[in-house]
C-alpha cells in the first residue's frame, strides 16, 4: 500500500497534467524545512510532504485574490475545508476556483488537534476517523468544573502572558475585518503588554459564530495560550443551543445572525 | 549565549538580569514562560518591574549600576552556607580562595545598603540558584551597558562557575544580542581588534595567515601588510572625528547619530568630517549627513548567513530585488573595494565574488570557528559555532569539558559607582532601552504602519509618587534634561519604574534618549554606559520655548 | 499567477526567528511563520509578523545620492563609486590610514561584514572598524 503521501503525490500529479490546473497549493520541504508551495509541475512532486500542519485557506485566498480568474488546487484537511467554507460564507473565497484533494488525517493527528472533524467531506486520501466533540476534552471539562471566579482567574493567568503578537488574528481564517477593532485604542489600549483583556474577550465573541477550531490561533501563539479551549467553549455552547457548527455547508447560516423572534434576518 | 535558545525551556532555575526578555526577545522569553510551565523557578533582577517579573518566584529591583555588589552578595551567601558545587570548583577552576576573600566584604547588610535588594531576599535568590540541577544565566544590555559591564559579566560568570552551572545543557551564561545579525557581525571581524572568528590583529601569525590569503604581500606597494595596532571603537571614532583625527567614515547601515550615547556630539562629530558615505535603505538621521548614500538592500532583498544569538548560522534568502537602482550590500562593497584598488599599484585578491558563498567560502578557510561552514551543508544541516571542519555538527552548547582557556578563573571584581551620580539638579536616574512594537533607531518599524499604531512616539516612564510630587499627570508633556541636552517627551505615570528612577525607549527621533545619554565607557569593553544618567524630569512651562531636540 | 514563499530570517531582534515571505507577482506577503524552525516553531512577535511592512516604504532610497552645495542629487553607480574611491583613496593619501573608520552592521550578514572589515584591513589599511554591538 501506498503512503498518504504517495497517493497525494499522485492525484496532485493528475491535477496538473490530466487537468490541466496552472497550480496545486501543498507543503513543500526544502532547505530542510517545510512550507506552503504551489505545485506547478509534476516533475517537483518528489519535495511535497504533508506535515507539519499548515492553515491552507489564508493562502488560498491571497493566491485567488492576486490573480483575478483561474483555479487552484489545494491538498486540504477536514480544517482547511471546514475554513475556506465557512471563508466561502463570509464572501472571502469563491469555492468554484478551487479543487480540494481531501487528506483524511490520522488518529494521531486528530488526537493532537482536538479536532471536532478530522476529514474533509470528501476524502481522497486517508482514513476517515472519529473527531471529539466540541469542548469534550479533559481541559475543557476540568475548567467546566470550577466556578466562575476560578474560571477568571485561570483565564487572566493566562492571558497575563500575552506580548500582543496578533498572531491568533493573523492565522485565523475566520478573522475578516479590514480594520481590526482590537487595534482601535478604545477598546484596547496600545503599546502595552500584556493588553488587557478586551483584547482576546472581543476576538473570542467575533469569532464565536465562524471559529472552526482548527487550532491555527493556538499554535501560533508564542506563549502557549491555550486558546482553542476558550473557543472550543463557545462552540460547545453554540451546538447545545442551536446545534449548529461553522464550516460544514455553505448555505447554512449562523444562527446568531437572527432577530429575536427567531426568523433568519436573511428571510427579513 | 552559552547553550542553544531552545535548551533554555529544560532549565530548571533561570536567572533573568538586564534584559526585558518578552520586549526585546520574545521568542526567547517564550522558552523561559514554558521552562516556568514544567517548573522551574524563575529569578528576575531588574529595576524596572518589567513583564517576565509578573511570572517570577522572586522579583528583586535592585538600584540601576549596583549589579556587582549583589552579584558578589550571591556569591558571599552561598560560600557561607556551603551551596557551592566544590566538585566543580576543584575539576575545572581556579582563584576561588582570592574570590572567597573578596567577596567576604559583600555581606548581606551591606548589599540591600549599595542595591536596595533586601538579604532575605538576596538569600532566596542564592537557595534557588544554587541548589538547582541546571541553573541558567539570561542576560543582555542592562548588564553590559554600564562602566563597568566588563565587571557585571565576570561577577556573572563568578556565580555560574561557582555553582558548576555552565557547560552543561540547559544550564550556562547566556547573553542575548539584540540584533538580527549583531553576533555575526562581531564573529566576522566588525570589531577594531580582531579578525573573524575573534583572531587578534595583533597577533603576527594571524596577521600573516590573512596576508596571504589576501594576497596583502604578494602584491606589495601600497599599505603592504596588514594593520597590528587595534583601531577606534565606534564612540572613539566619534570622538576622533570631532578632533579632526578621523576625516572619512564609510558607514553601512548603521544609524549612530541616534544609537551613540550624546547624540549631539555624535551630530557634531559627523558634521565635522571631510567625507561621509552611507549604505542604506533609508535616507536615516545619519545618512542625512553624508556626502554620498549608497542604496542596498532590505532583509527581503538578502542573500546571505546571519548568526543568531544562539549561534546558529542561517541562510536568509533572496525573496525579491532591491527597488530601483538599490543593489546588494556585498556587491556595493566589493565594487568600491575594485575601484579603490584600480586607483593604487597594490591589489589584494578575492574582489571577484559572483555569490554570498563564495564569500562564505572563505570566511570558512580564515575562521576556525567557522571552518566547517558552507552553503551546501547549511541546506541540510542546522549548524552553530564553533563548527570547525566539515564532519564537525557544530556545537550545541558551549564549555562541555573544558573551558577555552582551560581552567576557568574566578575574577574578583569590586563594587564601583556608575559614572554619573544623581545630585539637586539632576535627581533622577534615566535608564534607556526598547520596547517590544520597535527596534533599535526605528529606521524600520517607524515605517512600519501596524507598529507605529502601537506606539508611534517617545515617552518617558516615571513613578506615581514622583509625578504627583511634581505635578506632572500621566499623558502630560515634560522636559527631560540632562548634562548634555534635554528632551521634551510624553509622560508615562507607571510603577513599572521604581521612586527615582525613570525609563526612555531609544527608538524615536522626536524624543531621541541619547541626546541626553553620557559618553562614559566601559574601560575594557568600551560600551557606554546608556543604563544609568543623572536627568531632571520637569513639567513644561512653556513648551513653546523649549529648545527641541536636533535630531 | 506566480504565487512564490522564500524561507528567510526575520530582520529584527537576535532571536533569528524563521519565516517564509509570499512573493504574488512580485508583491511580498505578510511573513508566514516557518513551523519547522528549531527556535521559533511557528510564531513570531509582532515585529516579525510586519517585517514585510517597512520593504515597501516609499521612503526606499532607489538610487545612489550626491550631495552638492547642501543638496542631495540622484546619480547613476559609476558617479556615485568614482566619486567615493576617489575621496577615500585622497584623504588615505594626506592623512594616511587611520584617518578612515569603517562601520559595520548589525543588520547586514556575515559576508557582508566580512567584507567590509577586509576592505578596511587589506585594502585601506586600518583596523578602525567597528559597528553597534556595544550601542
Ligand atoms: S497569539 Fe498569543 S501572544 Fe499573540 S496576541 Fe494572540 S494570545 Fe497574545
Ligand atoms: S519575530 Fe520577534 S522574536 Fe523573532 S526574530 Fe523577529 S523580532 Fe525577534
Amino acid at each position: 500500500m501506498n503512503t498518504p503521501e504517495v497517493e497525494i503525490r499522485e492525484r496532485v500529479r493528475q491535477l496538473l497534467d490530466d487537468d490541466r490546473l496552472p497550480g496545486v497549493l501543498g507543503l513543500r520541504a526544502e532547505h530542510g524545512h517545510v512550507g506552503p508551495h504551489v505545485f506547478n509541475s509534476a516533475d517537483d512532486l518528489t519535495a511535497l510532504v504533508l506535515e507539519p500542519r499548515y492553515g491552507m485557506a489564508l493562502v488560498c485566498q491571497a493566491i485567488l485574490d492576486g490573480s483575478p480568474k483561474g483555479r487552484l488546487g489545494v491538498v486540504a484537511r477536514g480544517c482547511d475545508e471546514r475554513a475556506l467554507i465557512e471563508m466561502a460564507k463570509l464572501g472571502q473565497v469563491d469555492l468554484a476556483r478551487l479543487v480540494l484533494i481531501g487528506l483524511a488525517c490520522s488518529e494521531q493527528q486528530a488526537r493532537e488537534c482536538m479536532c471536532t472533524r478530522p476529514y474533509p467531506r470528501r476524502i481522497d486520501v486517508g482514513e476517515k476517523v472519529a473527531g471529539v466533540a466540541p469542548g469534550d476534552d479533559a481541559r475543557v471539562q476540568q475548567l467546566l468544573a470550577q466556578d466562575v471566579q476560578a474560571r477568571l482567574a485561570f483565564w487572566q493567568s493566562e492571558f497575563n502572558r500575552c506580548i500582543k503578537c496578533y498572531g491568533c488574528r493573523n492565522v485565523c481564517p475566520v478573522c475578516i475585518c479590514d480594520a481590526c477593532v482590537l487595534e482601535e485604542m478604545c477598546w484596547v489600549e496600545r503599546g502595552k503588554i500584556p493588553p488587557e483583556l478586551p483584547f482576546h474577550l472581543i476576538r473570542a465573541y467575533h469569532i464565536a459564530d465562524k471559529c472552526i477550531l482548527c487550532g491555527a490561533c493556538e499554535s501560533a501563539c508564542p506563549v502557549d495560550i491555550p486558546l482553542t479551549t476558550l473557543y472550543a467553549l463557545s462552540q460547545a455552547r453554540l451546538k447545545e443551543l442551536f446545534d449548529y457548527e461553522p464550516g460544514l455547508d455553505v448555505t447554512q447560516k449562523s444562527p446568531l445572525t437572527t432577530t429575536l423572534e427567531e426568523t433568519p434576518l436573511h428571510e427579513l | 549565549m552559552t547553550n542553544s535558545a531552545p535548551e533554555i525551556e529544560d532549565a530548571d532555575c533561570i536567572l533573568v538580569t538586564g534584559s526585558n526578555t518578552s520586549e526585546n526577545h520574545p521568542l526567547i522569553s517564550s522558552r523561559i514562560l514554558r521552562a516556568k510551565r514544567k517548573g522551574a523557578k524563575l529569578i528576575v533582577v531588574e529595576p524596572r518591574r518589567i513583564h517576565l517579573a509578573r511570572f517570577a518566584d522572586v522579583y528583586a529591583r535592585q538600584k540601576p549600576g549596583t549589579d556587582v555588589a549583589w552579584l558578589n552578595g550571591l556569591v558571599h551567601i552561598i560560600l557561607a552556607e556551603g551551596w557551592e558545587d566544590r566538585e566543580f570548583i576543584a575539576a575545572r577552576t581556579e582563584g576561588i580562595a582570592r574570590l572567597r576573600e573578596q567577596v567576604a566584604g559583600y555581606p548581606p547588610a551591606r548589599v540591600e545598603a549599595i542595591t536596595g535588594i533586601s538579604p532575605a531576599q538576596l538569600r532566596e535568590i542564592a537557595r534557588l540558584y544554587a541548589s538547582a540541577a541546571r541553573a541558567s544565566i539570561v542576560y543582555a544590555m542592562g548588564i553590559t551597558q554600564h562602566t563597568h559591564g566588563t565587571d557585571n559579566v565576570l561577577a556573572l560568570a563568578n556565580l555560574a562557575m561557582l555553582t558548576g552551572n555552565i557547560g552543561k545543557r540547559s544550564s550556562g551564561v547566556n547573553p542575548l544580542r539584540g540584533q538580527n545579525n549583531v553576533q555575526g557581525a562581531c564573529d566576522m571581524g566588525g570589531l577594531p581588534n580582531v579578525l573573524s572568528g575573534y583572531q587578534p590583529v595583533a597577533d603576527p601569525k594571524v596577521r600573516e595567515k590573512f596576508e596571504q590569503a589576501w594576497g596583502i604581500e604578494a602584491a606589495g606597494g601600497g599599505s603592504g601588510s596588514l594593520p597590528a595596532k587595534p583601531g577606534l571603537t565606534v564612540v572613539e571614532m566619534a570622538n576622533a572625528a570631532a578632533e579632526g583625527a578621523v576625516k572619512g567614515m564609510y558607514i553601512m547601515a548603521e544609524n549612530p547619530i541616534l544609537s551613540d550615547p550624546d547624540v549631539n556630539h555624535a551630530r557634531e562629530a559627523l558634521q565635522n568630517l571631510e567625507f561621509l558615505v552611507v549604505q542604506d535603505i533609508f535616507l536615516t538621521e545619519t545618512a542625512a549627513l553624508a556626502d554620498v548614500v549608497l542604496p542596498g538592500s532590505s532583509f527581503a532583498e538578502r542573500d546571505g548567513t546571519v548568526t543568531s544569538t544562539d549561534r546558529s548560522v542561517q541562510r536568509m534568502r533572496r525573496a525579491i530585488d532591491p527597488p530601483g537602482a538599490a543593489r546588494a550590500d556585498w556587491e556595493i562593497v566589493c565594487d568600491v573595494a575594485n575601484r579603490v584598488q584600480r586607483n593604487t599599484q597594490h591589489a589584494t585578491r578575492g574582489w571577484n565574488y559572483t555569490s554570498p558563498s563564495q564569500i562564505m567560502d572563505e570566511i570558512a578557510r580564515l575562521t576556525p570557528s567557522y571552518g566547517g561552514m558552507s552553503y551546501e551543508r547549511l541546506e541540510r544541516e542546522w549548524l552553530r559555532w564553533p563548527c570547525r571542519s566539515l564532519d564537525d555538527p557544530g556545537t550545541e552548547f558551549l564549555h562541555q569539558g573544558q573551558f577555552t582557556r582551560g581552567r576557568g578563573l574566578f575574577t574578583p571584581v569590586d563594587y564601583r559607582e556608575p559614572a554619573e551620580k544623581i545630585d539637586e539638579q539632576y535627581p533622577f536616574i534615566l535608564t534607556t532601552g526598547r520596547i517590544v512594537f520597535h527596534y533599535h533607531t526605528g529606521t524600520m518599524t517607524r515605517r512600519s504602519p501596524s507598529l507605529e499604531r502601537e506606539v508611534h512616539a517617545g515617552f518617558v516612564e516615571l513613578n506615581p509618587d514622583d509625578a504627583q510630587q511634581r505635578g506632572i499627570r500621566d499623558g502630560e508633556m515634560v522636559t527631560v534634561a540632562s548634562r548634555r541636552g534635554k528632551i521634551e517627551i510624553k509622560a508615562q505615570v507607571t510603577p513599572t519604574v521604581s521612586r527615582g528612577v525613570v525609563f526612555i525607549p531609544f527608538h524615536f527621533a522626536e524624543s531621541a534618549a541619547n541626546v541626553l545619554t553620557t559618553r562614559a565607557l566601559d574601560p575594557v569593553a568600551k560600551i557606554p554606559e546608556y543604563k544609568v544618567c543623572a536627568v531632571s524630569v520637569d513639567r513644561c512651562q512653556h513648551p513653546e520655548v523649549v529648545m527641541k531636540c536636533q535630531v | 499567477m506566480n504565487y512564490r514563499t522564500v524561507l528567510t530570517i526575520c530582520p529584527y531582534c537576535g532571536c533569528g526567528c524563521g519565516m517564509y515571505l509570499p512573493v504574488l507577482d512580485g508583491c511580498l506577503g505578510r511573513p508566514i511563520p516557518d513551523k519547522t524552525h528549531p527556535l521559533s516553531q511557528g510564531r513570531l512577535c509582532i515585529k516579525g509578523w510586519s517585517a514585510h511592512e517597512h520593504v515597501a516604504s516609499k521612503d526606499r532610497l532607489t538610487k545612489p545620492l550626491v550631495k552638492t552645495q547642501g543638496e542631495f542629487k540622484e546619480v547613476g553607480w559609476d558617479a556615485a563609486l568614482d566619486l567615493v574611491a576617489a575621496r577615500l583613496l585622497k584623504i588615505r593619501e594626506q592623512h594616511g590610514p587611520d584617518s578612515l573608520a569603517f562601520l559595520c552592521s548589525a543588520k547586514c550578514t556575515n559576508e557582508e561584514n566580512f567584507l567590509l572589515q577586509k576592505f578596511a584591513r587589506a585594502v585601506i589599511g586600518t583596523n578602525n572598524v567597528d559597528h553597534c554591538a556595544r550601542l
